[in-house]
Formats: C-alpha cells, sequence, structure tokens
C-alpha cells in the first residue's frame, strides 16, 4: 500500500528512526497533538514503513501498568527517508521563502 | 480515571478485532507517562480513524459538514432530540461536578492523601456523631508519642467577637493547635503561621486572618501584619494572613489553642484531631499505633478511662481520611442524585434513538440509493453516527451550558454547606466527564438505526418501499423495546421521588415538642473579658431577657446554649443519686443545656411534671434542673421524677429534679427525641469551668416573629454595643434548615421524575403516534370493511397499555431491588411501601394511556376513502 508523504507523516517517520519508539514520545518530540500523531503513525504501519511490538508482558506488569507498544523502522521506512528528510526541506524551503510564512501544522 | 473512563468509552469506535489491542496501547502509554487529558483527547480521532478504516481528516470533516447540514435542515428533529440529550446531558454534568469535588478529587492540599482525621470511634455509646474526638490530655499523650505522624493538631471550631474599625462583628474561628498548618501542608500568604509555644500558656495572644477577612477588612493591606486586634476582648498580635485553601469550613480567623500540659484535661472529649501520616505510613498502621496508645493511656488513667467503660463504649481508635469527616451525609445523597440523573440520561437516550430509528426509516430510500451508486456498508454506518454524534455534541454542548447554571441553583440550595475548601465548578474532569457521556450517548442511540438498517439488504427495499413485513416486525420490535425500557426507568425514578416525598411529609408532620411558629431567634457571645463571671453572664441574659420582653410584641424571651436543630453539641454520661451505676459501668449520655427560667414558655414545651425553672434554681441556691421525660422514665420508671437527685457520674454534686418537660428532637428531625437535662445558666461556682457564653436567644411574639428583631437589637445594644446580634431569623426558618437535606433531595428527585415521566410519556406518544401513521391505510381498509371506530380506537390503546404494563411490571421488580439504596434516606415510610408503588405504577399507566389514546382516537376518526387514496 502506497503512502503520501506529508510534513506530518514525514516528521512522525524521522521521529522514530532517531529512536522515539513509543506513541507518546513520538508526539511529544514532535510537538503534535496526540490525535494527529497517532493516526500518522496508523497510516505508517499500514503502509510498511512502520512496525509495531509489544512490550514483554512480565515487564509491564512488574512496574503495574498495561504493555506499552514501541514502534521500529522497517526496511521500507529506511528507505522512505530520504523522501521524508526531502519533505521537510521543501517545507522548510517554502516557509524560507515566505519568511514569516504560516506554521507547519495544517496537512493539505 | 477520567483518562480510563474516556479511553475505554471512545474504543467503542474501534473496530472489534483491534480493540482490546488499541485499549492496551493508549491505556499503556497513560500510564507510563501519567498523562492526562491533554495527552488522552487524541485518542478519539485514532480510534475514529481506524473505525472508519484510514479515512481522510477532509473525508471526516465533510462526513461532519454533511451531518450538520442535515441537523439543521430538520429544525424540528434536531430542536427536540438536541434538547432531550442537553437536558440529561446538563443533569449529569451538574450532579457530576458536585460528586468529582466532593467525592473523587483530593482536598487540594501538598500529599494531601497523608492527611487524616485522627479521632476516636465509640460505637456503644449511641451517640450520633462523626467522630469522638480527644481531651486535652489524650492529644498531648499522642503527641508526645506517636511516632507514624509527620504533624498533628488538634482544633475546635468558635464564634469570636471583633472590633474592626469600631464595628463589633461575630465570626466563625478555629482554634488550633501550633502544628495544624503542618498538617495541613500550607504555608501563610503572609507573614507566619503559629511558632511553638505559641499554643502553651503564657504566650502571647496572637491571632491569623484568612484571606477573605484581610481582603474584606483591610484591603490587602501587608500592613496589618504586628497589628494588634481585639478579638473576644482580647488584643491579639496578627502575624499572618492564610490563603483561601488553608480554610476546611467557614472559619475566618485562627487563634491558638492553648493547652496547659500541668492541668490538661483528662476526660471531656471536646478536641477534634487531624494529623499528617509520615512518609510510607498507611491509615491502617498509623490505626493500630493509635490503638496501642490509647490503651497504653487508659491503664495510666483508670478513673476516666478504666476497661469496663473502654468495653461498654466500644472506644477505640479511628484513623481516616480527612475528607470522609465533611462528606459522610453528603455521600449517600450525591450517589443517589448520581444514579438518578443516569436513568434520565438513559430515557432521554431511548427516545432520541427512537426519534433516529423513524427518522433512518424515512431514508431508505435514499440509503438504497446511495448504496446503489456504490457506497459500502461501512459508509452508511459511517453517515449514521456523524450524525448521532453530532447531535450528542450539539445536546453535550447546550448540557455544558444547562449544568453551568444547574450547579450553580445546586448550591445555593445544597443542604449542609459543603466546605469551601472542596471547589465544586466545571472544570477540566467535568469537562472530560461531559464529552464521555455526550460521546457514549451518541454512539449509544445511534447504534439503533445502523443496526437495525445497516445491516440489511437496502437494494431489496427500494425495491419493496420499506415494507418488507418481517424486517417491519423486527424494527417495531426494537421500537417496542425502546419504550418498555423508558417506562421502567421512569417507574424508578417516579417511585423514589414519591418515597422521598412521602418522607418529606412526614418529616414536616413530626411533633418536634416545642411550637416553631410566631419565635424567632438570634445568637450572641459573651467574652470572658467583659463578662468574667458565672454571675455577670446570668445578671446580663437576666437584664437582656427582661429588656426584650418589655416590647408589647414580645410574648417572652429566653436564653439557650444551643437551640434544638441547630448542631449544639453537649453531652456527658449522668446517674441517679439513689440508685448509682456499679464502678466502671457507663451511665445513659444525656444531652445538657443551660437555659434561663423563661425558656420553656417561650418555646412553647409543656411541664410534664413540677414546674418550671427559676431564677433561684442557680446553683448556690436551689440547685434545681429540669429534665426531659425521656430521662425521668428512663431513671425513675412508672414514679414522679420530682424531688428526686441527679448527678453526672462520678461527681459528688447532685442535683434536685423541680420539673420534667416533654421530649424535643434535637439533633435532628429525623431523630428520636433525646434524654436530656436542663441546668440552669448559673451552674458553677466562681472559678468553675465556664458559664453559657455562646448562647442562642428565643423571642416569642404576638404577630410577625421578625417584627421583634429591631427591638432586640436596640436590647442588646442598650446592654452592650460591643456585642453583635448574630444570624437573627425565626425558629421556623431553624426548622427548615434541619430540614433542607430531606427537601434538596426530594425537590431533585422530584424534577428527575417529572423529566422521566414527560420523556417516557413523550417516547409512548411518539411511537404510537407513529405506528398509527404507518397503518393508516390498514385501519382504512378495517373500517370501510365495518369495524367499528371503538374497536380500532381499543385495539390500539391496547397496543401501548401493553407496552406500559410490561414495562411497570420491570420497573416496579427494579424499584423494589433498589429500594435498599434509598432506605437511608427515608423517614416514616418504608422503602417498599405498597401504596407509593401502587400509586406511581397507577399515574404513570394513567398518563400512557392518555398519551396513547390521542393517536388512537386519530386514527378511529380516519375516513377509509382518504386513508386508502393516501397509498
Amino acid at each position: 500500500m502506497s503512502l503520501r508523504m506529508t510534513q506530518i507523516t514525514a516528521l512522525v517517520l524521522r521521529a522514530v528512526a532517531a529512536g522515539h519508539r513509543y506513541g507518546f514520545d513520538v508526539m511529544e518530540t514532535c510537538a503534535l497533538p496526540s490525535g494527529t500523531a497517532y493516526p500518522a503513525l496508523r497510516r505508517l504501519e499500514k503502509a510498511g514503513l512502520l512496525r509495531s511490538s509489544w512490550e514483554d508482558e512480565d515487564e509491564a506488569r512488574a512496574s503495574g501498568r498495561p504493555r506499552r507498544r514501541s514502534y521500529q523502522l522497517t526496511a521500507r521506512g529506511r528507505a522512505a527517508l530520504p523522501e521524508a528528510e526531502q519533505k521537510l526541506e521543501e517545507v522548510r524551503r517554502l516557509l524560507g521563502a515566505m519568511d514569516h510564512g504560516p506554521g507547519l501544522e495544517t496537512e493539505r | 480515571m477520567i483518562t480510563r473512563l474516556w479511553v475505554w468509552t471512545v474504543s467503542a469506535l474501534v473496530p472489534r478485532e483491534d480493540r482490546g489491542a488499541w485499549r492496551e496501547e493508549w491505556l499503556g502509554e497513560l500510564r507510563a507517562t501519567g498523562g492526562d487529558m491533554r495527552q488522552a483527547w487524541g485518542a478519539l480521532p485514532d480510534a475514529w480513524c481506524l473505525r472508519t478504516d484510514g479515512w481522510t481528516m477532509d473525508g471526516m470533516l465533510r462526513d461532519v459538514r454533511i451531518a450538520v447540514r442535515g441537523l439543521i435542515r430538520k429544525p424540528l428533529f434536531t430542536a427536540v432530540g438536541g434538547i432531550t440529550l442537553a437536558v440529561g446531558i446538563g443533569a449529569n454534568t451538574a450532579i457530576f461536578s458536585v460528586v468529582d469535588a466532593v467525592l473523587i478529587n483530593p482536598l487540594p492540599w501538598p500529599s494531601s492523601e497523608r492527611v487524616v482525621s485522627y479521632n476516636h470511634a465509640a460505637p456503644g455509646l449511641g451517640v450520633n456523631v462523626p467522630v469522638v474526638p480527644h481531651s486535652e490530655a489524650l492529644f498531648l499523650h499522642y503527641l508526645e508519642n506517636a511516632k507514624s505522624l509527620d504533624a498533628f493538631a488538634v482544633f475546635d471550631q468558635r464564634k469570636m467577637n471583633l472590633i474592626i474599625d469600631g464595628e463589633p462583628q461575630r465570626l466563625d474561628a478555629n482554634r488550633v493547635t501550633q502544628q495544624y498548618f503542618d498538617v495541613i501542608g500550607i504555608p501563610p500568604a503572609l507573614g507566619r503561621t503559629f511558632a511553638v509555644g505559641e499554643d502553651r500558656p503564657g504566650s502571647e495572644p496572637v491571632v491569623l486572618l484568612g484571606y477573605g477577612l484581610w481582603e474584606r477588612a483591610y484591603g490587602k493591606d501587608p500592613g496589618v501584619v504586628g497589628r494588634l486586634l481585639d478579638v473576644n476582648g482580647v488584643q491579639r498580635r496578627v502575624i499572618g494572613v492564610m490563603p483561601e485553601i488553608a480554610r476546611v469550613g467557614e472559619e475566618e480567623l485562627w487563634t491558638p489553642l492553648v493547652i496547659d500540659p500541668a492541668q490538661a484535661n483528662e476526660g471531656s472529649l471536646g478536641l477534634i484531631g487531624a494529623a499528617r501520616l509520615a512518609e510510607g505510613v498507611t491509615v491502617a498502621g498509623a490505626n493500630t499505633e493509635m490503638h496501642e496508645l490509647l490503651l497504653r493511656f487508659a491503664q495510666a488513667h483508670p478513673d476516666d478511662f478504666g476497661p469496663e467503660i473502654l468495653e461498654q463504649a466500644q472506644l477505640d481508635a479511628d484513623v481516616k481520611p480527612l475528607k470522609d469527616l465533611f462528606v459522610e451525609d453528603t455521600r449517600q445523597i450525591l450517589l443517589v442524585l448520581l444514579g438518578t440523573v443516569g436513568f434520565v440520561l438513559l430515557i432521554a437516550c431511548a427516545n432520541v434513538a427512537n426519534l433516529f430509528l423513524v427518522r433512518a426509516e424515512g431514508r431508505q430510500r435514499e440509503q438504497a440509493v446511495r448504496t446503489a451508486m456504490g457506497a459500502s456498508r461501512g459508509d452508511v454506518v459511517r453517515q449514521y453516527l456523524t450524525e448521532s454524534l453530532a447531535l450528542a455534541t450539539f445536546g453535550g454542548l447546550v448540557g455544558l451550558g444547562l449544568a453551568h447554571f444547574g450547579v450553580r441553583g445546586l448550591l445555593t440550595m445544597a443542604p449542609a454547606e459543603l466546605p469551601s475548601v472542596l471547589d465544586i465548578g466545571i472544570d477540566g474532569s467535568v469537562l472530560a466527564f461531559t464529552a464521555a457521556i455526550s460521546l457514549g450517548a451518541g454512539i449509544l442511540f445511534g447504534m439503533f438505526p445502523v443496526l437495525g438498517y445497516a445491516r440489511k439488504d437496502l437494494v431489496a427495499s427500494l425495491r419493496d418501499g420499506g415494507r418488507s413485513a418481517t424486517a417491519g416486525r423486527e424494527r417495531h420490535r426494537v421500537r417496542s423495546g425502546l419504550v418498555v425500557a423508558q417506562v421502567a426507568l421512569a417507574l424508578v425514578l417516579l417511585v423514589g421521588s414519591g418515597l422521598t416525598a412521602r418522607s418529606f411529609l412526614a418529616l414536616r408532620n413530626v411533633d418536634l415538642g416545642f411550637q416553631p411558629e410566631q419565635r424567632m431567634t438570634f445568637a450572641i457571645g459573651l467574652s470572658d473579658v467583659a463578662y468574667p463571671d458565672v454571675e455577670s453572664v446570668e445578671a446580663f441574659y437576666r437584664r437582656l431577657t427582661e429588656r426584650i420582653a418589655a416590647d408589647p410584641r414580645v410574648v417572652a424571651a429566653a436564653v439557650i446554649d444551643g437551640l434544638p436543630l441547630t448542631e449544639a453539641k453537649s453531652a456527658g454520661p449522668m446517674e441517679p443519686e439513689d440508685e448509682p451505676f456499679e464502678e466502671g459501668q457507663l451511665g445513659p449520655i444525656v444531652e445538657q443545656r443551660r437555659v434561663t427560667p423563661g425558656y420553656f414558655a417561650a418555646m412553647g414545651i409543656d411541664i410534664v411534671d413540677g414546674r418550671a425553672p427559676e431564677w433561684s434554681d442557680r446553683v448556690d441556691q436551689g440547685a434545681g434542673v429540669v429534665i426531659g421525660k425521656k430521662l425521668a422514665d428512663a431513671f425513675w420508671p412508672g414514679a414522679s421524677a420530682v424531688g428526686r437527685r441527679i448527678r453526672s457520674q462520678g461527681d459528688d454534686f447532685a442535683w434536685e429534679v423541680v420539673g420534667v418537660a416533654g421530649d424535643v428532637r434535637f439533633d435532628d428531625v429525623s431523630q428520636e427525641p433525646l434524654a436530656i437535662i436542663y441546668y440552669p445558666v448559673f451552674d458553677a461556682g466562681p472559678g468553675s469551668y465556664a458559664a453559657a457564653r455562646n448562647v442562642d436567644v428565643v423571642v416569642q411574639t404576638a404577630g410577625d416573629p421578625l417584627a421583634a428583631i429591631d427591638g432586640a437589637r436596640a436590647a442588646l445594644r442598650e446592654l452592650d454595643p460591643r456585642m453583635p446580634m448574630v444570624n437573627p431569623r425565626t425558629v421556623q426558618d431553624v426548622v427548615e434548615r434541619s430540614l433542607a437535606s430531606t427537601s434538596f433531595t426530594v425537590l431533585l428527585l422530584g424534577i428527575a421524575g417529572g423529566i422521566a415521566l414527560l420523556l417516557g410519556t413523550v417516547g409512548i406518544y411518539g411511537v404510537i403516534s407513529y405506528t398509527v401513521s404507518r397503518r393508516t391505510a390498514e385501519i382504512g381498509v378495517r373500517m370501510a370493511l365495518g369495524a367499528p371506530a371503538a374497536k380500532v380506537l381499543g385495539s390500539i390503546v391496547g397496543q401501548g397499555l401493553r407496552l406500559t404494563v410490561l414495562g411497570v411490571g420491570i420497573g416496579l421488580a427494579g424499584a423494589w431491588g433498589l429500594s435498599r439504596v434509598l432506605a437511608s434516606l427515608l423517614y416514616g415510610v418504608t422503602a417498599t411501601d405498597p401504596t407509593t408503588f401502587t400509586a406511581m405504577a397507577s399515574v404513570l399507566i394513567g398518563v400512557a394511556t392518555l398519551a396513547t389514546w390521542l393517536p388512537a382516537r386519530r386514527a378511529s376518526r380516519v375516513d377509509p376513502v382518504e386513508a386508502l387514496r393516501a397509498e
């Protein structure tokens, strides 16, 4: 399944590549609201750029909470990184050109 | 807890096969990061994306736009549905905001889970008090020996006379021992709190001001620290100002509670204890330690705490969260109310679900066309759900507005003053709750059309115009089921409100033992500086009552230290002198009051034996007392108590009973009268313990009781211009107030019952009326073939009645099952009172019959030709 690379997915992909493995972690690193970060994670996983795995049951129980789900880059995800970087660069250039243009937040 | 509730609610949107994992992921993240609603709200868009299988934000927005447009195009549908929901959601939000503040949120103090009530319980005494507090000696014992506490203090509540800018004022104050503010953990807003030693004799008198008082009386002048303030006639130095959250009740200032370890009182238990547990100590741990310390103390003080007395009173340690002290009374009422409004919301949902079902029916062709043009089943489901959620959101927003005003109304009517430290209002967790129930409601009533229609072959319905008999019957069953559920829920609420209304009436007709009509009362306090001895106190009361009674509008005036039903409390064990209890056996706990001679006449209490008190009954003259009938019967059954002698258990000095008064309800209108003894105001020799200084004056009038206020105020001012008149009101008001918690419950349950009845009726009317419109053709044919109008009418009313009776049956069973919950709130009526059950069932059946009769009559007047032509 193909995926249209947007700033959001690019940001999230890069965050996971940088080692931020948990949903909330990614959300905080990218400064995205949880309602935006999670759908992006789901899309990336569905497109095969990320895969997820569950924390060890015993470990979670030891710290008295449900298991956490962590995300890793797949080979395809790693291959898509340059595209993501390029997307972000484009946006950066665009913003630079507009000087004080609007923020990154809106996904169109 | 709120975030969990939210995630669980939202998870209903997630496709079933992913739901468990999805929930675990969100809960895991929230738990691992300590996230709150700011993070958790995103679960909704996430769940929505999964539900809609990766539909884009654009697609979602488009759906929402279509749904909103659809709702706007049907203003009546939207208004009826939205307002129905708004009432349900608003009521839930309002009650929840109180529940949240009172029962869920911790006190707003640092590590407030460690702040505990550190007192005793003594179920064996049979006295109706939340805790049995400390004596001075007990307090010092625990203070010295308890290892499990970081800080420990005792306090009591007083009214204090202040002179601010030359104006006398009487304010609520707490007297507290030195570590009190360490227990609460709140630093002063200005200045300092009490220093070590300031609660011991010989230290300079100091006072801490509350923020409100500082603002009101000094315009927040920081220069107030260090100034002198006249408190109860004593010049006290202001050492600081405490912030608003340091208050636990209505107190506006704090003075040190001075205890002299050399003369600490052992057996007078009047000081409420509060403590901060040390790090890592549990409530149970502190309780065990306190239990052992109590036993040690009792062994060392066998006079006051002999083993027999401990056993008889069942005196033991009672450590529990401090908050329990304030909220015990309200918990039950709040939970019943929350349950009630929950029912109202369910009924509202059932109504809206019916509306949606009818609407969905009318839209089958539209959906069939959409399907034929390639819309998937998911598309149709999504559209239905978006619509119901949009309506729920609308209802939620309006409900929030209703709740905002509702909470204010609720608080002004609330029975017991809830402590101001509990911050009641619409905050983040209340918003989350409202969002969750709106969403829940939206999904709940949105599911019905989805289940009923999205599943079936829509193309087929395009072909037959939605009249296929089997599908119709199934849908009809769903709607009928909703009506039955509504009727059942409504009946439960009606029975609940009927029962509380009956107990309210029973309480109104209770014989209080005194006459509240044509009587007013106000409170005064005599400082021990202006009135240093019992002699001067008695002289003041004598002059005051004479002066007030000189007014021609006044019949009588008298003084008592704690009017019935005002929560004043003073009691101790007593015994008859001729038959004292054996060593170690505890006498009955007797309520004690001090009164001036005119009290019984002024309150309209009968003297059933002997005579009323006289001024010469004072302790150094006749030493005569009047006792209540209940006590007289307990000590001298079958014989006259007059002339007998009675004493405080363990005392040598005995009083002579000169009269027996009729019994009076003291604690609460719903509580049986207490055993009581009335001492004269002059009840102790010079140097002995204080005379009655905080008293209520009661004035019997010939006409309007409030007309006597000005005269009484003038008399008071004439005698002592520095003494404020506090809280003048009619005695009827005092009675109303003590009924407030019942009338509050009655009012709210009545409103809920009324709404339930209305919604239930509308529901029945809607369904029957819709059935009639669908059956017009059939009815037309039947009438054309000669069926009499009465038979048609009967068959339709019968159909409605069957649903109603079924609902009533289920509702009666439900009300029966839930009666236990209400039992403790009722008075003079059992929770399974057959009269109430029958009456409410009849009301419901009657109203429901009317609701079916209206559409039925319309049907019976159908013109057959007309009806068939419409086909």
